[in-house]
């Protein structure tokens, strides 16, 4: 089922990278309807798979990649509509695209151990899959700004000057959305450890929960990730590591993410792989 | 009915002529009024701006229309039309709609692609409007050639990038800060070009001005001349250049004033907020080296005026995109135009049709007079209605025809089959039947014409 979203993502890919081209309007209309379209029958499918297990589809891996594609494409759009600007679209859909073809070549809901029910579970993967999608909107707009920095810093006003808005505008846009990531990172690292303590209580004898501890990649990675982000704010509001650095730690930050998002839950991880 | 422009523009005319050539001051109201007086056409806008002075007319001659616009045009500006006729132009039919749906595209503009002339366009046609000197075909195409303006701005590139150096100066500001409301610049030396240079920033609603000079009274005079601007001393040189986002240097020094140390003390307290430095002085007064401190951009003469030579030249790569954009639009409104070639048949059939029913309903008269007046109405509706009938098909039909050649074949065919005597052009007094509601009253009128 999840193939049905994925062609549309795809469809809005192509949309959107002919916008960016030839900045025909009717064109980034289309992109939009198609990318609209695309989220609508992705929430859909969740929908569905929702009302067939009982519960949101987050606990397995490939089910928390399609949420967060979900919830990335979502944060987009709201960030196109607030804004009036398409132009980031043509680098946030090849991430959509990509990631989406995992949950379409493993379709079906895992099912859900017993461990992880509960609330508090749930507030953990949504509000990290939420933080995941905000880094990612700040790693694609760091990119966005480092390409027009370079642009004006070489006196070669072109391609990306005509379609980018301004440095200023990118640099609030990438602080902001990492401002946002980071608050929900720290609330579901902190309800984790919470969970992990309690799960310790009631369910001593799974090995996944007993692998629990720092030395578990995918937790290691993640507070890595926290103090990257948390040194970017840092930097930014303290020591003027503002608009070139700042995008630059943003792509960083988010590639730590992707690689604690994808391989890491695949084949490292002896806590997280439920 | 034929479509016509006469006209002198920047490509035919020298300034000196253009300037004698002026509608807009003597009014272009007035000038309309003057030319419906001449009783030579039918529709007109004039089209007058520093660049042109273009009288768009629907005529029925063109030929002799022309001449009288050629000497419509000299005697309204008082110029003889000896020292016009070299300079002037003169198209006909779709030609007057190429011409101008260029000219609304920006495409036949000094500045290519410039912005302005679409509304300029647009206002021409307003006036006209509101003096009731456009009809039916001038307004459809000056609506064509809106349309035109429109998609070549917002298809094409044409009107991108800005082409002069203190455009380019604060689009490239703009693309750095985003909004300039709430920027500080500062301009450090008190000649005319930082003077020039200040009041084109104010415009662009800054919040603050500095001006800084080696000479304090110097400063405060320019900081006076620009108004609402204030004037700093030499020695306050680095608090200034701290505190603004956007420095403008224009001094007259023979060696840089500015050296990259400098800026990268003055770059500290800032906390690496952008600052973004225009050296308009020659010789140079910053340091080449200075635009390698990551957040400055320093851009100065030479580097503007490059960007400006290649928006030109992206705007010049436009023109076949726009082309092709004006070429569809002239097709489009001449098969419009060319539809209208086979009115006048329509109209005459129409009455050549009326006619007959009315006669007939005279001729029969004798035998009606027994009927009541209602009966005797709805004798006259009921004819009326089947003659309508009759003639809506081929109506449609000829009124859909968007090929010249077909029209004038069905034109003649019409004319032979029909024996339709009063011939082509005469909307006049179609116009008079329209305003009788096209309508004839119950038998027994004079029959208007045959």
């Amino acid at each position: 089922m999840n193939i049905v979203p994925l062609t549309l993502y795809a469809c809005a890919l192509v949309a959107y990278a002919w916008h960016f081209a030839q900045r025909n309007s009717v064109v980034g209309r289309s992109a939009t309807t198609l990318l609209v379209a695309a989220a609508l029958s992705h929430t859909f499918v969740i929908g569905m798979q929702t009302m067939e297990v009982g519960h949101v589809p987050v606990a397995g891996a490939t089910s928390a990649i399609s949420t967060f594609v979900w919830l990335l494409a979502l944060s987009y759009l709201y960030v196109e509509m607030t804004t009036d600007e398409r132009a980031m679209g043509v680098f946030i859909l090849p991430l959509l695209v990509a990631l989406q073809t995992i949950p379409a070549l493993r379709p079906g809901v895992e099912d859900r151990a017993a461990v992880l029910q509960g609330p508090l579970f749930g507030v953990h993967v949504s509000s990290l899959l939420f933080a995941y999608a905000s880094f990612a909107l700040a790693c694609v707009i760091g990119i966005t700004y480092v390409l027009l920095f370079k642009e004006i810093k070489a006196k070669h006003l072109g391609f990306f000057y005509a379609r980018l808005p301004s440095l200023q505008v990118l640099d609030r846009m990438n602080q902001r959305a990492i401002v946002i990531g980071w608050i929900f990172l720290t609330i579901g690292m902190i309800v984790g450890a919470i969970w992990a303590a309690q799960a310790r209580g009631g369910y001593a004898g799974d090995p996944r929960v007993q692998a629990i501890s720092l030395e578990d990649p995918k937790i290691f990675v993640a507070v890595l990730c926290w103090f990257v982000y948390s040194f970017e704010l840092f930097a930014a509001r303290r020591i003027g590591w503002g608009g070139r650095r700042a995008a630059y730690l943003s792509a960083l930050g988010f590639l730590i993410v992707l690689f604690n998002f994808v391989p890491i839950t695949y084949f490292f991880t002896k806590s997280h792989n439920f | 009915m034929h479509l016509l422009l006469v006209g002198i523009s920047h490509r035919t005319a020298p300034v000196e002529l253009r300037e004698r050539i002026d509608f807009q001051a003597r009014g272009i109201a007035e000038a309309l009024q003057s030319l419906a007086s001449r009783g030579s056409t039918r529709e007109a806008v004039v089209v007058s701006t520093c660049n042109r002075a273009e009288v768009y007319v629907a005529c029925d001659e063109a030929n002799a229309t022309r001449n009288d616009l050629v000497r419509f045009v000299s005697e309204f500006n008082g110029v003889s039309s000896s020292d016009i006729a070299p300079h002037v132009y003169g198209v006909t039919d779709l030609d007057v709609a190429r011409h101008l749906f260029r000219v609304a595209g920006g495409l036949d503009s000094l500045v290519m692609g410039e912005p302005q002339i679409l509304g300029q366009v647009k206002d021409a046609h307003t006036i006209a409007s509101e003096t009731r000197s456009s009809g039916p075909v001038l307004n459809r195409l000056f609506h064509s050639s809106f349309a035109v303006g429109k998609r070549v701005r917002t298809e094409t590139g044409l009107g991108s990038g800005a082409v002069s150096v203190s455009y380019a100066a604060v689009a490239l500001a703009r693309k750095i800060f985003g909004d300039l409301g709430g920027r500080s610049v500062a301009v450090v030396g008190a000649g005319e070009m930082g003077k020039l240079t200040a009041l084109h920033m104010k415009s662009q609603a800054v919040r603050h001005v500095t001006i800084v000079s080696r000479t304090m009274a110097h400063a405060a005079r320019t900081a006076e001349a620009i108004g609402g601007a204030s004037a700093a001393p030499w020695e306050e040189l680095d608090g200034v250049l701290s505190a603004s986002d956007i420095v403008i240097t224009a001094t007259g020094a023979a060696r840089p004033i500015l050296t990259k140390a400098h800026i990268e003390a003055v770059m500290r307290p800032r906390r690496n907020r952008p600052l973004f430095i225009i050296d308009i002085a020659m010789p140079r007064d910053v340091e080449a080296a200075a635009g390698e401190i990551e957040q400055v951009f320093l851009y100065n003469i030479d580097d503007l005026q490059a960007t400006v030579r290649e928006n030109l030249a992206r705007r010049a790569s436009e023109v076949t995109r726009a082309e092709a954009i004006v070429n569809e639009e002239v097709e489009k409104f001449g098969g419009w135009f060319r539809s209208r070639g086979a009115i006048p048949t329509v109209v005459a059939l129409r009455e050549r049709f009326d006619a007959i029913r009315r006669s007939e309903l005279e001729r029969l008269d004798f035998k009606l007079s027994a009927l009541p007046p209602e009966a005797r109405a709805r004798v006259d509706e009921i004819t009326h209605l089947i003659v309508e009938k009759l003639l809506l098909t081929p109506t449609e039909q000829l009124k859909s025809l968007d090929n010249s050649e077909a029209v004038s074949t069905y034109t003649e065919a019409l004319t032979r089959l029909f024996a339709l005597t009063n011939q082509p052009g005469d909307e006049q007094s179609d116009r008079d039947r329209a305003a009788k509601g096209g309508r004839v009253e119950p038998f027994k009128r004079p029959t208007g014409r045959r």
